[in-house]
């Protein structure tokens, strides 16, 4: 079992080296990627909005009914968005694609492959990795971090409704207390660290699609494989990665 | 009987076949397999299911690589080729697939479009858009170039196919089965194609189909795959005086 778990950490590694080197030579199929902009991106940004709004709400709900024991409701801006723009943003977005975006890549990829349609790529003497592999790689690597910053804009204002409500607060006063202690450093480092979460969805989903040989039941594997394991690697990820930026940015490691 | 097909072919071959073995998982599908093809002929391939008819294609385009033996396509052993090579060669050579293969988010016209765009720079985007309406028009599908390959029956898939694969003007076309999974009216139409194809284009053809009466229609030769190995091979006319029984049952029309 450890072997064939090691066997594919390394076929995967492997598969995105490959795709991180090609991604640099041409051609670009630059109207696939565009596509695949719009298809990972642009159709996600609703649900990503849906969800941080959401979670805005609930979050605000909670920190409020623990800090009024401590007549701190005034915090509750400033902790909504440290909150969200560390690691509620980049970890939820980052899940969400995994769902999303991981099944909808592995499950095409895999249909394709029992179709015969990567075959007749390839017939065509077009090179299906850099057609089908690398577009979304790179697709799901520059999204990632433009989705979360839909994801904490949605959940400030979540939070701003949420407490809005309750408090009558104005929104000026929420976005000054919101923003009185948050540096450029909480903000751009962990969104960027998303770029790493959509380079595993798009490389793990891609591999499981790509490489599968097993007919319709190789499309329901690759499908709950790329959801499954890009999430693991999200999470595993996000602690190698938070450490990290603890290590470039020490003042923010509180 | 094997090495049959080597008679003759050694100069004007379009393609050639040298002791060809080829297994998966340790069962052997081709068991040293040789004939050739000459340039302008068509070669159909008969045999029970599962004795490598469609492998037998696979390997002529590259997209399997024979265990032991040689395939050489237009004297280039298709093993020794690196990827830009085989593109070389691909180039020359279009793929019916069994399933069509169309790729299901693309239409018609960018199934079509898509190797002229990438393979043909000196076409204008006008040029190429004529093209592809030209190639549609000769399958009869000139008004379905916007639509969808899941919009499609059986036939037209088939018949679009066709199209893809004629769209470069190959020199050699392979065709897995051309007529199965239609009627008998339907696999009719895409015979009497191929037909055209050959006697308008002298495009050198493979086609490996179970239709004896559409073989015979169509095929210059016939190879006869029977357990791994050539079971005979040559013109039908000659094929039908020979005294075999197990041969007589592929190739007898009752």
């Amino acid at each position: 079992m450890f072997k064939s778990a090691f066997e594919i950490v390394g076929r995967v590694t492997s598969f995105g080296a490959r795709a991180l080197r090609d991604a640099w030579f041409p051609p670009f199929e630059g109207e696939y990627l565009l596509r695949q902009f719009y298809e990972i991106g642009v159709s996600s940004v609703l649900l990503v909005v849906a969800a941080g709004f959401a979670l805005g709400v609930v979050m605000t709900l909670h920190t409020r009914s623990t800090l009024v024991q401590f007549g701190a409701t005034a915090a509750i801006p400033a902790f909504q968005s440290l909150a969200f723009f560390n690691e509620i943003g980049p970890l939820v977005t980052g899940l969400l694609m995994a769902g999303r975006v991981g099944a909808s890549i592995g499950a095409q990829l895999a249909n394709m492959r029992a179709t015969e349609q990567i075959d007749a790529i390839e017939t065509l003497s077009v090179n299906s990795f850099k057609l089908l592999v690398v577009t979304r790689v790179i697709a799901c690597s520059i999204m990632l971090p433009l989705l979360t910053a839909f994801m904490d804009v949605a959940g400030i204002l979540g939070g701003f409704l949420s407490e809005h409500l309750v408090s009558h607060l104005s929104w000026t006063l929420y976005l000054q207390r919101a923003f009185s202690s948050v540096a450029l450093a909480d903000f751009v480092p962990p969104t960027l660290k998303t770029a790493v979460f959509g380079f595993l969805i798009g490389t793990i989903s891609c591999f499981f699609g790509y490489t599968t040989n097993e007919g319709s039941d190789g499309v329901r594997k690759a499908a709950t494989n790329s959801v499954v394991i890009s999430s693991l690697a999200i999470i595993l990820a996000d602690v190698i990665l938070v450490k990290c930026i603890f290590f470039f940015f020490p003042d923010r490691a509180i | 009987m094997s090495d049959n097909g080597n008679r003759g072919g050694q100069h004007h071959a379009a393609i050639e076949f040298e002791r060809v073995d080829k297994g998966f998982n340790g069962r052997k599908v081709l068991d040293k397999v040789s004939f050739s093809v000459a340039r302008g002929e068509v070669l159909c391939i008969l045999g029970r299911s599962g004795t490598g008819k469609s492998v037998t294609l696979k390997l002529m385009i590259g997209l399997h690589k024979a265990d032991a033996g040689k395939v050489l396509v237009g004297g280039e052993d298709m093993a020794a080729l690196n990827e830009d090579g085989l593109v070389k060669v691909r180039r020359s050579m279009g793929f019916l697939f069994q399933s069509a293969a169309l790729l299901d988010s693309f239409s018609l016209n960018q199934n079509l479009a898509m190797p002229l765009h990438r393979l043909d720079r000196t076409k204008s985007p006008d040029e190429i858009e004529r093209v592809v309406d030209e190639t549609l028009r000769q399958v009869g599908l000139e008004k379905d170039g916007e639509k969808m390959p899941a919009a499609l029956s059986g036939g037209m898939q088939k018949r679009a196919g066709l199209a893809r694969a004629l769209v470069l003007k190959p020199e050699i076309l392979l065709v897995d089965e051309p007529s199965s999974g239609l009627d008998r009216i339907t696999a009719g139409e895409i015979d009497d194609l191929l037909v055209k194809v050959k006697t308008e284009r002298h495009t050198t053809m493979v086609i490996v189909t179970h239709d004896v009466h559409g073989a015979r229609k169509i095929g210059d030769k016939f190879a006869v795959l029977d357990q791994s190995r050539l079971l005979a091979f040559g013109p039908p006319e000659e094929l039908d005086g020979m005294q075999d029984s197990r041969l007589q049952q592929f190739i007898s029309e009752h």
